[in-house]
């Protein structure tokens, strides 16, 4: 196995990190069992006992608020022989039951109940045999997340940069708090999952790729190419402030694109959710952003917009889709090993302490793939560290 | 007015056979100007002003569609998707005394063809139809996908 930091150039990334089922294997253990992943936004489990189920990167999860409104996240895996004990996306439930032989969790995961408990003899102790916590939960802005380290740097230094413009997102709502409107959009594709985090900040591809989606109002403000791209502790930000704010519809006429590293993208009026699978296998979950107080056709043109263009039949995301599985067969060829990410090497400059370039760069990109290598190669994680 | 549940049936080949042929801007003639094409996301029965869906587009938003279909530049139907409909099941309702709208429903089962991967969808599809004219038009199409909950590969294709 070759040093995995050596497929990280500055102006380029060796193809294996799209197609080796190793290094997929490695981003699970060193991405996704490291750091903060995205698991659901406040509205979803609004109320006391609301759970939804989701992933961080192999463990099924369940996020769920407790008594009192705090939230915690349990592995969804029976401690006895390892079903998952809920099987529903979302629910509200005090207790989580494994049907297989009735040992039951309540839903801050302790061990309630066991059938026939004397059989386990004497040394059996239920308070060690809870449903595994995520060590950590944190939300910033309704935006939950969960880290399986229990040591490391917290959410909001973790998201540096990002939670300015999350506040921005979020300040498009009159009362500075939104909702989630029902339902998820699913969309799987063949292809790795960072096809996905490169995709959600790149303004270059818009005027190509999408040509037969995009309005001839949004292209000409694309090919002004005003604006510009940041890479911001690690994730991507494409900045379209100066054309004008975060529009409250939603158009393709300012405001920003967010990726936040692994699993989050945060665009117009969707919330994406990327799920890595394989290393050939992606799915995206996709909500569309409810604003409050607002009027209800503003919000209604929000959603029917969001579904025109990125749902399983969207008139952007389909040829999004395809691209990223006709790059994966593409990257399938050795015959050359580096995929080129140097799009504006020699015009980007630190603005406001961020790496920034200009709006159809590749900064963003470069930002996040030194992020991937410095988690990739760090030979201590910070639980080893502290333990 | 009475009609013949092979009449529908006829029509609703009609419909599936424009769909199959790609004679999309025909099919677009067969809607009336305030129809509804409509796929529900997550389950069949929605509120689509709280509930997000996979398809929900009223005329204009059909023409863009095939607008988009028809611009050179869908690179996602470049090579188009082939596709096959079967459509069964057929059960007319009405119309009431008066009136010459019908509410019929269908199954159909859907194959896709593309990037040489064969997807197999059913669905049991509504329609609203419309008799006051010399033919048929559609106020309403509704295709409840089987798999509207689960995650579902692209679909660039008219369902």
């Amino acid at each position: 196995m070759q040093d995995v930091g050596s497929l990280i150039r500055n102006d380029s990334v060796h193809r294996s990190i799209y197609t080796d089922q190793h290094i997929f294997d490695m981003e699970m253990d060193l991405i996704f069992n490291k750091t903060w992943v995205f698991l659901a936004h406040a509205c979803e489990i609004a109320e006391e006992g609301d759970y939804k189920t989701t992933y961080i990167g192999r463990h099924p999860i369940i996020v769920t608020r407790l008594a009192g409104g705090t939230v915690t996240a349990l592995i969804n895996r029976c401690r006895h022989r390892g079903p998952i004990v809920c099987q529903h996306e979302y629910g509200n439930s005090k207790h989580f039951r494994c049907p297989y032989h009735s040992w039951t969790y309540d839903n801050s995961g302790n061990l309630i109940g066991v059938p026939m408990p004397q059989g386990y003899g004497k040394s059996f102790d239920r308070t060690q045999l809870g449903l595994t916590r995520v060590p950590r939960v944190a939300e910033y802005q309704g935006f939950i997340f969960g880290c399986m380290t229990e040591f490391g740097p917290t959410l909001e230094e973790h998201l540096g940069g990002i939670t300015k413009f999350l506040d921005a997102y979020v300040a498009v709502s009159p009362t500075g708090k939104i909702d989630l409107f029902e339902g998820t959009q699913k969309c799987g594709y063949n292809g790795n999952w960072k096809y996905q985090l490169e995709n959600g900040v790149d303004p270059y591809h818009v005027g190509a790729l999408h040509l037969s989606a995009v309005t001839p109002e949004a292209m000409e403000i694309y090919r002004q190419g005003r604006g510009s791209v940041v890479a911001m502790d690690g994730h991507g930000v494409t900045d379209h402030t100066d054309w004008g704010p975060m529009p409250v519809d939603a158009s393709l006429s300012g405001g920003f694109n967010l990726v936040i590293f692994p699993n989050l993208i945060v665009l117009r009026s969707q919330i994406r959710t990327v799920r890595p699978i394989a290393v050939d296998r992606t799915e995206i979950y996709t909500n569309a952003v409810r604003l409050q107080n607002v009027a209800e056709d503003v919000n209604l043109r929000r959603m029917r917009d969001q579904e025109f263009e990125f749902g399983a039949a969207g008139t952007f995301f389909t040829d999004d889709l395809e691209i990223f599985e006709r790059t994966q067969e593409g990257l399938q060829s050795g015959a050359v090993d580096w995929v080129v990410f140097a799009r504006g090497l020699d015009r980007e400059e630190m603005r406001n302490g961020y790496m920034t370039g200009s709006m159809s760069d590749e900064t963003q990109h470069r930002g996040m793939y030194q992020n991937w290598k410095r988690m990739m190669t760090s030979v201590t994680s910070p639980a080893l560290a502290a333990e | 007015m009475t009609v013949q549940r092979s009449d529908v049936e006829d029509f609703l080949y009609r419909e599936a056979r424009l769909l199959d042929t790609a004679r999309f801007e025909e099919w677009l003639d067969l809607f009336t100007d305030d129809a509804l094409y409509w796929v529900p996301a997550g389950k069949d029965d929605i509120d689509p002003s709280r509930h997000v869906s996979i398809i929900h587009d009223d005329k204009a938003a059909m023409a863009t569609r095939i607008k988009r279909l028809r611009s050179g530049f869908a690179f996602s139907q470049d090579p188009a998707s082939r596709v096959h409909r079967l459509i069964s099941n057929v059960e007319v309702t009405g119309p009431e005394e008066g009136s010459s709208i019908f509410e019929v429903n269908c199954m159909m089962l859907l194959v896709e063809l593309a990037r040489k991967r064969q997807t197999i969808h059913t669905a049991r599809c509504e329609f609203t139809l419309d008799r006051s004219a010399a033919a048929w038009r559609i106020r309403r199409k509704k295709v409840n996908l089987l798999r509207n909950g689960e995650v579902l590969e692209s679909t660039p294709f008219l369902i």
